[in-house]
């Protein structure tokens, strides 16, 4: 199951993205400000009140178990000394911790996604990101999301077909280079197809987006990101 | 019921085209998350996504190369699962695999201007054996540098434990995406670059 946007009426689904961003970001400051057991813990609930809120729960997690293994051996060869006493406990936990926190950010991060969709997303940074600049990432993001799958399947397609003709017995570089070659050519090729498509449909710089809007629990989650922040901020100052 | 009449402020046709171009070499370096291939030397798997950066910088030169891997991680932040293992969200931005992340833009922008010695593109296959392979060493280096740097800050290592715990297993891998990528830009087989 891939961790994606689900339809849904949640707390977290009403939200103004801009909101959530601000959330997400105040807990980043705040999981580095307090990288202690106490801090760790207190964010650890608010993560699980985050992803709750967005209607989600621990399956949501599942596509982040990648990040697991450096998060695991890290803390073992930060602890591991060239002599006495051959495994320092202390340094051991603070990359644990220092781990740790990477997994609560991550949790808050699903709620996210989990709760905003694409088109949201991109009016977000339309709005937020001043200008041209804002108008061509908004754009290049919501296309990525378009044709992610689509790449994907030539991709798989590629090595489907690189694989029948016998392809295993092929050093590694060269089945790289076939999926490889099979990938870009098949991209670039959608590329102009879409480049003269947009070109003929009137494609602008000022398309009409969904309206965002702040309301009262948006202003509750801004404080909350606001109130993270500035907690962060009081152990720097 | 009002209407409302605003000025269309059209993009022009190569800009369209090569965002178009940018956009897609995003969702490709995203898509190459999910392709694994055996590890030379290490049993973690390698992915073909740092083979990605390095086209991204040949083919779209240094500004567009540079603005694809931007589209990339955006769309990472913002939900699309396009980061390993087909994983998104801010998280990943900040996690220990921030470092790599960060400097996807700025490799492609360096293999980029490398490459095509400015940023006016020229035929990736009319350019040197030499010149790809310093361009691409040189991007290398760049993902590496950023990548142990952001694992020492965010799983507080020092720089000895960060090495062995993000370069040692995966650099020899490396060599082999570097040669990947030359024989795809010299043999031709590219065809609407």
């Amino acid at each position: 199951m891939t961790l994606a946007y689900v339809p849904g009426d949640s707390l977290a689904h009403r939200l103004d993205p801009r909101s959530k961003l601000v959330v997400q970001g105040g807990v980043v400051a705040a999981a580095y400000a307090y990288t202690t057991p106490t801090g760790l813990l207190a964010l650890t609930a608010l993560a699980w009140g985050c992803l709750w809120a967005a209607g989600g729960d621990r399956r949501d997690l599942w596509e982040y178990r990648f990040a697991l293994p450096v998060l695991v051996v890290a803390p073992f060869v930060a602890g591991v000394a060239l002599g006495e006493p051959w495994f320092r406990v202390g340094r051991a936990v603070d990359t644990a911790l220092a781990g740790y926190r990477v997994v609560v950010v991550l949790v808050v991060g699903a709620a996210y996604v989990r709760s905003t969709p694409v088109r949201d997303s991109r009016a977000a940074i339309h709005h937020t990101v001043p200008g041209t600049a804002g108008a061509v990432l908004g754009v290049g993001v919501a296309l990525v999301f378009r044709f992610l799958p689509l790449v994907i399947q030539d991709l798989r397609s590629a090595r489907a077909a690189v694989k029948s003709r016998g392809g295993g017995r092929l050093p590694v570089h060269e089945r790289m280079r076939l999926v490889a070659v099979a990938g870009v050519n098949r991209a670039l090729g959608r590329a102009d197809r879409l480049g003269a498509a947009l070109a003929a449909r009137c494609f602008a710089w000022n398309p009409t987006l969904p309206a965002l809007a702040f309301d009262d629990t948006d202003s509750l989650a801004l404080a909350l990101g606001g109130g993270l922040f500035a907690a962060a901020l009081a152990t720097v100052l | 019921m009002s209407t409302r009449t605003e000025d269309v402020d059209l993009v022009g046709d190569e800009t369209a085209i090569n965002l178009a171009r940018a956009a897609l070499f995003a969702a490709l370096v995203g898509a190459f998350a999910y392709v694994t291939f055996p590890n030379p030397v290490s049993p973690v798997s390698v992915t073909l996504q740092v083979l990605g950066v390095f086209l991204a910088g040949i083919y779209l030169g240094p500004v567009w190369g540079a603005a694809s891997l931007v589209f990339y991680l955006a769309a990472g932040g913002l939900g699309a699962p396009v980061f390993e293992g087909g994983s998104a969200g801010v998280g990943v931005l900040v996690g220990q695999s921030a470092g790599y992340l960060w400097s996807y833009p700025l490799a492609a922008g360096a293999v980029g201007a490398v490459v095509h010695r400015g940023v006016d593109l020229r035929d990736p296959a009319s350019v040197s054996l030499v010149t790809l392979a310093a361009a691409m060493g040189l991007g290398t280096a760049v993902i590496y540098a950023f990548g142990v740097a952001g694992l020492a800050i965010v799983l507080s290592l020092d720089p000895v434990e960060a090495v062995t715990v993000g370069a040692v297993a995966f650099l020899p891998a490396e060599a082999v995406k570097l040669a990947a990528a030359v024989g795809i830009v010299r043999s031709d087989a590219i065809a609407a670059a």
